[in-house]
């Protein structure tokens, strides 16, 4: 058996070596809330972390009842927008008749709608909820499976040096005689050799192996590159176009789309202590270079979050990070722009009521217990000085809320509104062509890229945000809601297990 | 029409005795091995059609049960023989058996079992390089290598099975074994014919019609074709083995261009840019047949010769008749007059781009100048040492008795 350690071990070796795994900001998955004519659905779409990969697919309806749904997946944008594949019906829970679950298959990157086609006796109805499919890390594999492989492959270049031995013995004898010693000793050889072929032909396996894994690699997904620099107060983003081989692969720095009247949303967050964020809009100043007068800001360290959309539908987050001077020149805010010095992370856990800087308070109703990867609706009001709700609320850019739910150790950051955490731009791109289709908060008819203060109902002043922690850990939540000409920006603090 | 020694004793009708029947008769063992490998060939055409029609679908198609039921015929058949050949008391069936760590068996059963055994072993492997890897479809991946190196180990191991009793059977003088000597050398045929199709359904990516004006797709050919060719040409006696291997091949290919179209199917995964109806076939089969005819009239001709020699000339033969046939084919199929049920070119997976080179029947990256005749020169080298491979495997095969 000592013969065949090495072997055994460059078996597993080849078997079990790990690949190279990336972080990614942001969270994979989507939590949507759809409004189709009389149905309401809360979607969760739980994305794969390789393409072609399978989507998990949750639905629970609220509305009016639903009978079937069937779900197809198709890109949002070009010729294959117009070609969707047949529809899989979604299995209905036989205890919860309004919850429903299904899977797809997202066989290319890029950006993608899951369309739900859902019956019931209000008639039928039509939504899509996009979804940006991307390779986001290698997977290791099990060390069973990894040991079964192993043991099993080791048995296929025994047996064939076996079978290569026995071949050159006895295969070409009369039946019935018995091998020369000649023969016999060559049999011995030829399993040596046989041993040895094997072993060349297992280590190019692995030499193909790491060379298709490398490969892989390059395509797991990577944000655009943006290069930040502070002249005095004027924040410059250089966005880098993304260049490949494969034309379809590569991502423009200069096709993003409006949304909510901006062409990004950009979070800036001081560290270690999450405590100043600010909420700006940096305008277009050339292709892929976006450009800000920054208001004034404590000086120290920020990471940003650059929120964009692709003329596709694909939304991306950029991450870089900049050291703010003290005495920075400060520029007024924009009117869409917010900020907020809530206290420092090591001033211990956030609760549920954040008292704002003019007397307002915003309240969490916090669930209990918080737990990864379950899809929740967190929902917050603001009341006024007197803990009274407040009445004189205003949209803030077209929605009742947006929110910021950033993990303290800087690998999850997730830009969410009222209707989920799909982008916008993405959501009208994929639902353009529905007739009915409204969701809830958002004004469908109105043109891409409009400023959408003007809103036809009254906003309360209760909000709630569909999403799912997607790992534990510790959580610093930003929630922005608009009153009069103030916007308010609560924090708040989630320990996740 | 054979070689055999047999054609030289047919007048010398001989009495037949019931055990000289017994020996000569084809076992019921090679049928159902013939059977499990026609049945994984169907499978993987029927696979590669329903990824490209359909597109990824659940385990239990009939395609994968296709290729299953050749991995399940090979368990039976290889369990039987070796069970009977260990623990058995049939001495006659011991004697025609070798021993692989401890267990008795004809050595066809062992490859068999071997290729088994790495069929099952490329399923959880393969399953886990989809989910860690997730990459597209693609046939070339080590996985893939696996599970197809096993149904061919599989098909040589049935072809070793048929050999022994080949063999056995050409001296055997009487009039019942020459004509199981002839069912066996057709099976011998069939199966080889169904190995070279094997061959170029690996090959099925590097020789798509858009790919036939690139070095590649013959310096592919050069390598994978002769070995067969000389191998099946040597150990089945027959003089225009290569040819008839070849012609299962097209007539198989050809047979799925005009059945396939026929069964409707539709698309379950997007992205479709192809609205697909039916099933599609594979591409027009390779005209191999004209370059395996010339290295039959080639080897009737060079007996004498040595190896080396043969080989060589066999390399040059094979990659230039090859090219000669397939480049001007290759113009042909990608023009409209291809467009119908026979050459089936305006057949298109569910997402075959409308600007990719398939949908604009576009040659790919086509070679020029010195880069392609230093590669068919390449493809030359490659294909003697392929042929050389192929004659001295196969000259070793003929006489393989067990």
């Amino acid at each position: 058996m000592k013969v065949f350690r090495p072997l055994l071990l460059m078996l597993l070796f080849v078997l079990v070596a790990p690949t190279a795994t990336y972080a990614h900001v942001g969270s994979k998955d989507v939590f949507e809330t759809v409004s189709a004519g009389p149905y309401k659905l809360y979607v969760t779409v739980r994305m794969p972390t390789v393409i072609p990969g399978v989507a998990a697919i949750e639905v629970r309806s609220s509305g009016a009842p639903v009978s079937r749904i069937h779900i197809t997946p198709l890109p949002i944008t070009g010729e294959a927008s117009k070609h969707p594949p047949t529809s899989d019906p979604m299995t209905r829970s036989t205890s919860d008749p309004a919850f429903f679950t299904g899977s797809l298959w997202m066989m290319a990157s890029g950006s993608w709608q899951v369309r739900f086609e859902i019956s019931g006796d209000a008639g039928e109805q039509t939504a899509s909820v996009p979804v940006p499919a991307v390779a986001l890390s290698t997977l290791k594999m099990q060390r069973g499976l990894g040991i079964t492989l192993g043991i099993l492959g080791l048995f296929l270049v025994i047996s064939m040096a076996g079978i290569i031995g026995a071949a050159v013995r006895e295969a070409r004898l009369e039946p019935g005689a018995t091998p020369p010693p000649s023969r016999k000793r060559r049999a011995v050889l030829a399993t040596v050799g046989g041993l040895v072929l094997m072993g060349i032909i297992v280590w190019l396996g692995g030499v193909w192996w790491n060379a298709e894994a490398a490969g892989y690699a390059t395509d797991v997904y990577r944000p655009l590159k943006v290069t930040p620099t502070l002249s005095g107060n004027v924040l410059t983003l250089d966005v880098q176009a993304l260049h490949t081989d494969i034309e379809r692969r590569s991502r423009s720095n200069n096709d993003f789309l409006p949304d909510h009247g901006h062409l990004m949303h950009l979070y800036a967050i001081r560290q270690p202590g999450m405590d100043a964020v600010f909420h700006l809009h940096p305008s277009l100043a050339g292709p892929g270079k976006f450009r800000i007068s920054l208001p004034e800001m404590p000086a120290g360290d920020y990471t940003l979050y650059g929120d964009v959309v692709h003329a596709s539908g694909f939304p991306e987050t950029l991450v870089s990070s900049i050291t703010v001077p003290a005495n920075m020149p400060a520029a007024p805010a924009g009117p869409d722009d917010a900020a907020a010095n809530p206290p420092s992370l090591s001033a211990g856990q956030l609760g549920d009521r954040y008292k704002l800087p003019d007397g307002y308070v915003m309240v969490w109703d916090r669930p209990s217990p918080l737990t990864a990867n379950t899809a929740y609706s967190f929902r917050f009001h603001l009341l006024d000085a007197n803990g009274k709700p407040a009445t004189d609320m205003q949209p803030y850019m077209g929605m009742a809320g947006h929110a910021a739910f950033v993990k303290t150790d800087g690998t999850v950051f997730a830009h969410t509104h009222p209707e989920g955490s799909a982008a916008m731009a993405a959501l009208m791109l994929a639902n353009d062509s529905h007739e009915g289709m409204n969701h809830s908060g958002m004004n469908m008819d109105m043109p891409m890229g409009m400023e959408m203060s003007e809103h036809s109902e009254p906003i309360s002043n209760t909000v709630e945000f569909p999403y799912g922690f997607p790992s534990a850990g510790r959580y610093r939540i930003f929630v922005q809601m608009k009153h009069g000409v103030m916007i308010e920006t609560g924090a708040f603090d989630a320990s996740v297990e | 029409m054979s070689t055999s020694p047999l054609s030289m004793n047919r007048s010398g009708a001989i009495e037949v005795t019931r055990a000289a029947e017994e020996t000569a008769a084809v076992p019921w063992y090679i049928w159902f091995g013939a059977l499990a490998v026609t049945s994984a060939s169907i499978g993987g055409a029927w696979d590669v059609a329903w990824h490209r029609s359909i597109g990824r679908d659940t385990f239990w198609t009939p395609a994968h049960l296709a290729i299953q039921a050749c991995g399940m015929m090979a368990a039976i058949i290889c369990g039987y023989l070796i069970l009977v050949d260990t623990f058995g008391r049939s001495e006659k069936l011991k004697a025609a058996s070798v021993n692989v760590l401890g267990f008795r068996a004809p050595l066809g059963a062992f490859i068999a079992a071997w290729g088994g055994i790495a069929m099952i072993t490329s399923a959880p492997f393969d399953n886990w390089w989809h989910a860690a890897y997730g990459l597209d479809v693609k046939i070339i991946s080590p996985p893939h290598t696996l599970l197809i190196l096993g149904i061919r180990c599989v098909a040589v191991g049935i072809l070793f099975l048929i050999l022994a009793a080949m063999n056995r059977a050409s001296t055997d003088q009487t009039l019942s074994g020459e004509r199981t000597f002839k069912t066996l050398q057709r099976l011998f045929l069939y199966v080889g014919g169904l190995i070279v199709s094997g061959q170029m359904f690996f090959l099925i990516e590097k020789t798509w019609d858009v790919e036939l004006h690139s070095v590649a797709a013959y310096v592919w050919m050069g390598v994978a074709l002769p070995v067969a060719f000389a191998v099946l040409s040597q150990a089945s006696r027959y003089k225009w083995a290569a040819t008839s291997t070849a012609a299962v091949y097209m007539v198989f290919a050809i047979g799925e261009i005009l059945i396939m179209p026929l069964v409707p199917a539709q698309p379950k995964l997007g992205p479709v840019f192809n609205p697909v109806t039916h099933l599609i076939p594979a591409k027009f089969p390779i005209l191999i047949i004209v370059p395996a005819l010339a290295l039959d009239i080639l080897w009737q001709r060079t007996r004498a010769w040595k190896p080396w020699k043969i080989a060589l000339a066999s390399g040059f033969l094979f990659v230039a008749v090859l090219t000669i046939v397939e480049w001007p084919f290759a113009n042909f199929l990608l023009s409209k007059a291809s467009e119908n049920r026979f050459f089936g070119t305006m057949y298109f997976d569910y997402n075959s781009r409308p600007d990719g080179y398939d949908r604009l029947r576009q040659f790919f990256h086509p070679d020029h100048g010195i880069t392609l005749y230093w590669g068919l020169l390449r493809a030359a080298i490659y294909a003697s040492i392929s042929t050389w491979i192929g004659l001295s495997f196969g000259r070793w095969m003929r006489s393989v008795q067990r």
